[in-house]
């Protein structure tokens, strides 16, 4: 292994990606450790180490004596082509060895796109994609977890089990288990059958799945009582409490973000419709001011970083955040570290927050209206005003930024082009405000960056269809034409890949002999623009007779069974409706850490509470709806 | 301001690290060593350090120099102790001395790098005939095409930059021993010496096989 490994390592491009050695990286004794875990990210590997997740799991596994997590990353095409010609198979970075000789692989699935990197990595592995070929012959136990696992059945035919929800508990579940079966002498079916029975661990083996036509499910249900009807996501009760790295690997190559991450808090309130993040890691749960000074301290005395982020889904949210930036610009700016704050609401609240963490006006600001109308933000629910964008625009101007940039979704429901013309509109007041307050008019810049409309699972929007290809580009089209000139950018991205997104991210069982041709064919890395071939997918899509429009395309009933409905998220489907409905009829439901609960019905389900710093909560509803 | 000059080995894994990754990476060490590292004036304020002749990606390197400034003066043997403590694996510090303002930059004042070179048998066609570097060492122009930084390639002459080429007992393969010329003036690569040297004997083998290791840097003087 070891001579074949090297002589790759002479040929590819960034060794580095390769070969571990990061600070902090934890290297354990193989033969005397009981489990022994990898953890297999399906991009590479500076994408991979800027992910926390990662960095939490394998704090949480290698904490633990009697259990060991290694690292593996999706090889780039210039190693693939040295691993395939050498026989050289995939090996993991901490001791190089097969990732075969593992008890459990287990995937993160952090967006559709990666999913062909995950059958390209089993296959390097020497491990049979599918599960079913892997009855015979010992092989690691296949887990996955990650926001994509919210949907899990496109993968299904091919992992072993899903971890929905949070992993930081649910980890540690699976290593006593699998400790457990060990000593039990179980066979791999018995170890599936005591995997069923933890909470938020769904084994797809142990379903029956079937279709009234080509495109309706009939029925998904249980095909044996280990099995629930519905696995409910895991949710860690306790974040303040909850394993948190502090001492965090340190990439040897530069990564994407290159800093240490301080995770403020879990969950988002805001309940923007479209979002399934902010339904996954409902409910919100804040660490304590004192928990995070503590945490900072650490990960700088413990890594050598200069920078530090504060990250959750929406920053400025987090009701202790003046505090805790006055606080950390004390004590951290005085020892030549940085803060950054990656995600920030649209106010003038926020931007004064960045003006006291960044003294040196460098990058610019980005602020995520989302859509140009009020009256689509208002569908959307997303809470913010014309007013609350010009008033943060203002400030940042004021405050000696010449450049902001505007995320924007185009393909919403409802849409219309008076809310393309509206994109426009705000991007020419917000370039004019900044004209007339910068000190350099002329060096103002304003970039519209818009993505489109993903429909995902358990979110209210779930039932939308998405924009078809061709009406996407006249969209991308009617809004290059108008956001344009002097101190304005447009960008935007090809559609095609997110109508790939659309397919798998409301995709059936259906979909493995799609992903598997396309993947024999050629595809991986298709989250990247030199890597992905659409042309490829729409022949493997031909070849397998599956109609990707009914995926993407389609309008879903509401009384139709979905592929995610044995998945639960928490939330109550009666209340997705609801929100649906609202939306549609223009009206805004209020964030639930204001204190008043429009009872989503994730509290009661989960038996949990949105825990604010200072012991505070907000009271949920009991459902109401039932 | 008080300067040092830091010797180093950087093995596996750590031979992987590129140039601009190693100078982050000692960066994030000096600071982890809470050492007084001084830092550039500026908007982008970087460490005062830096790194003589830095090592392609692959190569290993026995005794590798850099320098460093501090603001306060560090007794050497505890810069050696805390850097030791806080280097990731395959980086390690042999040795620091202090060194006075006066003297000049490191990679002005480097004059020729030592190196060992090995190739497995499977990687070699044929045997490397002694004879064959002897009479390569006899030429007085050894013409390779070099690519410059503006991506245009030239001809340059580097036989005035090989000093030195030994063969070494190897129980597998071939070992060579080399000494080449290294620095502003005349700086001449291994891959290259050893290409233009089995060109010369008429055995065609893949640079990518040759596994290269720096063994020691030397200043003039
Ligand atoms: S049940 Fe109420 S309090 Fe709990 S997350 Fe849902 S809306 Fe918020």
């Amino acid at each position: 292994m070891d001579k074949r490994l090297e002589k790759a390592l002479r040929r590819v491009q960034k060794p580095g990606r390769y070969t571990g050695g990061e600070w902090n990286a934890v290297y354990k004794d193989w033969p005397n450790t009981g489990v022994k875990m990898v953890f297999a990210f399906p991009d590479v590997y500076e994408v991979g180490m800027s992910h926390l997740g990662l960095q939490i799991i394998y704090h949480a596994v290698n904490s633990r004596e009697d259990a060991l997590l290694e690292r593996v990353f999706a090889p780039w095409a210039d190693m693939e082509k040295q691993m395939r010609e050498t026989g050289l198979p995939l090996f993991s970075l901490e001791s190089r060895r097969p990732v075969r000789d593992f008890d459990i692989l287990g995937f993160t699935l952090q967006y559709e796109l990666s999913f062909t990197n995950i059958l390209n990595m089993l296959d390097l592995a020497g491990i049979p994609v599918r599960r079913d070929d892997r009855a015979t012959g010992v092989y690691p136990l296949v887990v996955a977890g990650g926001p994509c696992a919210f949907n899990p059945e496109p993968l299904a035919d091919f992992i072993d089990v899903f971890i929905i929800g949070e992993g930081e508990d649910a980890v540690n579940d699976l290593l006593d288990a699998c400790l457990e079966s060990q000593r039990g002498g179980e066979n791999r079916e018995q170890f599936l059958l005591r995997l069923a029975k933890i909470g938020g661990f769904y084994v797809p083996s142990l379903y029956r799945v079937e279709y009234n036509d080509r495109v309706n499910l009939e029925k998904v249900e249980p095909a044996v009582a280990e099995a629930p009807a519905v696995v409910n996501k895991r949710v860690v009760t306790n974040l303040g409490e909850a394993a948190f790295p502090t001492r965090p690997l340190v990439p040897v190559i530069e990564a994407v973000h290159n800093r240490a991450m301080l995770e403020v808090q879990r969950g988002c309130t805001r309940g923007c419709r479209f979002c399934q993040a902010g339904v996954i890691y409902r409910p919100v749960r804040e660490k304590e001011p004192q928990t995070l000074v503590r945490q900072a301290e650490e990960i700088i005395h413990n890594t050598g970083w200069n920078e530090i982020s504060l990250s959750s889904l929406s920053t400025s949210d987090y009701s202790r955040i003046k505090p805790l930036v006055s606080e950390l610009t004390g004590s951290q700016t005085a020892a030549g570290v940085n803060i950054s704050l990656p995600s920030l609401r649209v106010d003038a609240f926020s931007v004064d927050l960045a003006k006291e963490v960044q003294k040196v006006r460098r990058s610019s600001l980005t602020f995520a209206p989302e859509a140009g109308t009020q009256r689509l933000r208002d569908v959307i629910n997303k809470g913010v005003t014309e007013d609350n964008l010009l008033e943060a625009v203002s400030a940042a101007f004021a405050g000696g930024w010449q450049a902001v940039k505007l995320y924007f979704m185009i393909g919403l429901p409802t849409e219309t082009d008076a809310d393309l013309e509206g994109i426009a509109d705000l991007a020419r007041r917000v370039l004019e405000r900044g004209r007339r307050l910068s000190r350099s008019p002329g060096r103002i810049k304003v970039t519209v960056s818009v993505s489109s409309f993903v429909p995902k699972s358990h979110t209210p929007f779930q039932w939308e269809p998405q924009d078809n290809m061709d009406e996407l580009k006249r969209k991308q089209a009617f809004l290059k034409q108008r956001v344009r000139g002097r101190g304005l950018v447009f960008n935007y991205h090809d559609p095609e890949g997110s109508f790939l997104e659309a397919v798998f991210s409301r995709g059936d069982r259906r979909l493995a002999t799609v992903l598997e041709a396309a993947w024999r064919a050629g595809s991986r890395f298709d989250g990247w623009s030199e890597f992905f071939n659409f042309e490829r997918w729409m022949t493997a899509f031909e070849a397998t007779g599956i109609e990707p429009a009914g995926y993407a395309h389609r309008r879903f009933e509401y009384d139709e069974i979905l592929p995610w409905d044995h998945i639960g998220a928490g939330m109550n489907k009666k209340y997705l409706v609801r929100e649906h409905r609202r939306a549609l009829d223009g009206e805004i439901t209020p964030d639930c850490r204001a204190g008043k609960c429009p009872g989503c019905g994730l509290c009661p389900t989960l038996e949990i509470k949105p825990s604010l710093a200072g012991g505070e909560t907000v009271a949920p509803l009991h459902d109401s709806l039932q | 301001m008080h300067r040092y000059m830091i010797r180093y080995s950087k093995k596996d894994p750590a031979r992987y690290t590129a140039h601009l990754d190693l100078i982050r990476e000692l960066e994030r060490s000096m600071r982890r060593a809470k050492l007084p590292v001084a830092f550039s004036e500026g908007f982008n304020p970087h460490p005062r350090m830096s790194i003589a002749a830095p090592l392609p990606v692959g190569t290993e390197g026995l005794a590798e120099l850099a320098e460093v400034e501090m603001t306060r003066e560090v007794e050497p043997v505890q810069m050696v102790e805390s850097l030791n403590a806080v280097l990731p694996p395959g980086l390690k510090v042999l040795e620091v001395a202090a060194i006075s303002s006066a003297t000049p930059a490191l990679m002005a004042a480097l004059e020729r790098a030592d190196y060992i070179v090995r190739l497995d048998g499977e990687d070699l066609p044929a045997p490397l005939p002694n004879a064959a570097i002897q009479e390569f060492m006899t030429r007085d122009c050894v013409e390779i095409r070099r690519r410059g930084k503006d991506g245009k390639e030239k001809i340059r002459d580097i036989r005035p930059g090989i000093v030195k080429v030994e063969v070494l007992p190897a129980e597998d393969g071939l070992c060579l021993r080399m000494e080449l010329k290294t620095g502003s003036v005349m700086n001449v690569r291994p891959a290259e010496a050893i290409t233009a040297l089995f060109e010369h004997a008429g055995i065609k083998v893949d640079p990518a096989d040759l596994q290269i290791t720096r063994t020691g840097l030397f200043l003039a003087g």
